[in-house]
């Protein structure tokens, strides 16, 4: 069965696919608001990230760190193979809905 | 003297020391050291020298609160119940605590000492879940546990044994007694070794 994702979801998933191998929680965070065109907490990041993750849609490895962070480790995602497969639904579930209207929609009075 | 110039030079820039320690309390497990790191770096790399210290301060705390409900997501399911049911106490002795200071019932003053004293409970229970407190005061809530169950239940039975029967006053009892319940297990199982409360994942 297909997952469903939501746009905050779809979101993070073509951030950490944009960042490609420099997708970590800061670089996320940037990408997921420039594209949204609103303020997002880091919280709201790390939460959907935590989700995506255990449910097997991304996968995680931790690097070490540099001195702007204090040392600590960076953690680095990347989309798995069910993460796309999800991301490819999504996709093809919004344009069979969309399919048979003129956009931008309109509405005559 | 170097030494110390340099810590404190490697502090300027750096976010406040009080909200670092508030989320080191706040998130604690595998992951916590990259989410500070990450907060960190944006916080000197770009929103420091963007916003000004005030408004960069703010910012890193308004991010550092955003992760309260993470931290609390990341608990088990019996320490999510033991929240919401210290949560709801600590409101509830708060509200019988201001309502006796408006009614002025004889008495009053005794008894509202006692609402604040059970808040005291719920309000260390949620302190120590959200900011993970350390094996040592932890001692002190096996006592307050003990106490809830007391006060709770004897509540529960002088209030179904009153000639006038308080909806409100049983639903605080019960509430009360399951959360001295829900404390003594948690810190149960945080004595098998370890976990501590509010850490793991039971």
């Amino acid at each position: 069965m297909a997952e469903f994702l939501g746009t905050f979801e779809q979101a993070v998933l073509l951030a950490i696919m944009r960042l490609r191998g420099d997708a970590y929680g800061r670089m996320i965070l940037h990408v997921v608001m420039n594209s949204l065109k609103r303020t997002v907490s880091a919280g709201a990041v790390y939460t959907t990230l935590d989700r995506l993750e255990s449910r097997g849609l991304v996968h995680s490895r931790v690097d070490e760190g540099t001195p702007a962070r204090g040392g600590r480790p960076r953690r680095y995602y990347s989309v798995a193979a069910a993460g796309a497969r999800a991301l490819n639904e999504s996709h093809k579930t919004l344009s069979e809905m969309w399919s048979g209207v003129q956009w931008p929609v309109e509405v005559k009075r | 003297m170097a030494g110390g110039g340099q810590a404190v030079n490697a502090r300027l820039g750096s976010p406040p020391r009080p909200i670092e320690w508030l989320i080191e309390r706040i998130l604690v497990g595998a992951d916590s050291q990259t989410v500070i790191g990450d907060l960190h770096e944006e916080y000197v790399e770009a929103v420091r020298p963007r916003l000004g210290r005030v408004r960069a301060d703010i910012w890193y705390l308004r991010q550092v609160l955003s992760l309260v409900p993470r931290g609390v997501l990341r608990q088990g399911r019996m320490r999510r119940a033991l929240l919401a049911a210290s949560l709801f106490t600590l409101g509830s002795c708060c509200w019988l605590a201001v309502m006796e200071w408006v009614l002025r019932h004889s008495g009053y003053l005794f008894r509202s000492a006692m609402d604040v004293s059970i808040a005291a409970v719920p309000l260390a229970t949620v302190a120590a879940l959200l900011l993970h407190v350390s094996a040592r005061a932890e001692r002190w809530l096996w006592a307050g546990a003990v106490a809830l169950i007391a006060v709770g239940a004897q509540t529960l039975i002088q209030n179904t044994h009153s000639p006038h029967f308080e909806g409100f006053v049983f639903l605080i009892s019960v509430a009360i007694t399951v959360e001295g319940a829900l404390m003594l297990l948690s810190l149960g199982r945080s004595g098998e070794g370890t976990h501590r409360l509010g850490r793991g994942s039971s």
